[in-house]
């Protein structure tokens, strides 16, 4: 199913989500590569199956090929390292930062397209999986390189209405139980 | 003994490729700039058709895989020539599919400036060395007499070596933020 027939078969109590998803893919904060790589790796961070499918097949003639890569990259490392960084900042136990982490995360330099890109998808998944310290550091380094604060938000509200989608896509997906052969 | 932060030399080395009877095709000359972009893991033996040296260079073979996994290119060595190379190759079970090049470094010149000629026999020691992609010297590892090498190791360290924490998520609040290239 394309990501438009998808979203036509949102049930009405998600139709928020679904107005707010057909605006944001146009807001003029984010370049079509940073809106469109934001989209990827929010809906991979958010899990639906559906959505997914959907989403990488639109997301295809929005993105280059390395581009797409890289979005899919940056939900895989931050799927890891929110994991990671999380743990060493909710535990009390402070000896753990000065361990080495010893978890390959070349993506983060091999990626090859635009750095602040890269980074502003790793703090929307950053966002998505509730990793404070992450979300921290990753909204410095995309605000060091020049990002501006409407257009981090941006992000982050594109991340947010994802996630949603995906919750309902994934109720909705419950909802019908499959008939039962007697 | 060139150690680590050094740069690994320059050479021009003939290699043995294949087994094949066609020298065109089993040898190849290798330089240092070839695999560019590259981390390397040149390991060099004393002489080709002694006892310790099989196990471990079909050791590295059968981690070639995981050597390429990470971006990482094979290359044993001795002061043997290209043709010493081919014929253990053909004579050795378990070197015939060697999936990585032998260098023959005839004139000892790559062994005597990486300063692995032992001074006793003249041949290269069992040293191993992980050069990253910008030519740099970033592990050695070198056994007397006949301790073979364990590859594992060597594997152990090149992953350690590209684990770096590259993720700004380890950023404390004050610290400047990590350089990304």
């Amino acid at each position: 199913m394309s990501l438009e027939e998808l979203m036509e078969t949102l049930p009405a109590y998600a139709r928020d989500l679904k107005l707010n998803f057909s605006s944001l893919k146009q807001q003029p904060d984010l370049n079509e590569q940073q809106t469109w790589g934001t989209i990827v790796a929010a809906t991979i961070a958010s899990r639906n199956a559906e959505l997914t499918q959907s989403v990488l097949a639109e997301a295809a003639t929005h993105l280059s090929g390395p581009a797409l890569e890289a979005a899919k990259g940056a939900a895989a490392i931050m799927g890891m390292n929110n994991v990671y960084y999380r743990f060493l900042h909710l535990t009390s136990n402070a000896n753990y930062k000065t361990i080495p982490a010893r978890l390959r995360m070349n993506v983060i330099r091999t990626h090859g397209i635009d750095p602040v890109d890269f980074e502003l998808w790793c703090a929307a998944v950053s966002a998505i999986n509730g990793c404070a310290a992450c979300v921290d550091s990753h909204e410095k380094v995309v605000r060091d390189k020049g990002m501006s604060e409407e257009a981090v938000l941006a992000a982050i509200r594109l991340a947010a209405v994802i996630h949603g989608l995906a919750t309902v896509l994934d109720a909705e997906s419950v909802r019908a139980p499959q008939p039962v052969s007697v | 003994m060139l150690g680590v932060g050094e740069k690994f030399p320059s050479y021009s080395l003939t290699a043995t490729v294949g087994i094949e009877r066609d020298p065109s095709t089993a040898f190849k000359t290798i330089t240092d700039l070839e695999y560019s972009g590259k981390w390397k893991v040149y390991f060099f033996w004393p002489k080709d058709f002694t006892f310790v040296c099989p196990t471990e260079i079909a050791g590295f073979g059968k981690l070639n895989k995981q050597f390429l996994e990470r971006d990482a290119q094979l290359l044993g060595g001795s002061i043997d020539s290209e043709w010493v190379h081919h014929a253990w190759r053909n004579n050795h079970p378990d070197l015939k599919n060697l999936p990585f090049p032998m260098l023959a470094d005839i004139k000892r010149e790559l062994c005597g400036q990486l300063g692995i000629l032992d001074p006793a026999s003249g041949v290269a020691q069992r040293a191993t060395f992980i050069v990253d992609p910008d030519g740099v010297i970033q592990f050695v590892y070198v056994t007397a007499g006949a301790v073979g090498r364990n590859p594992e190791e060597v594997l152990r360290v090149l992953d350690a070596l590209q684990s770096d924490e590259l993720c700004p998520c380890n950023w404390h609040k004050g610290e400047p933020t990590l350089q990304v290239a």
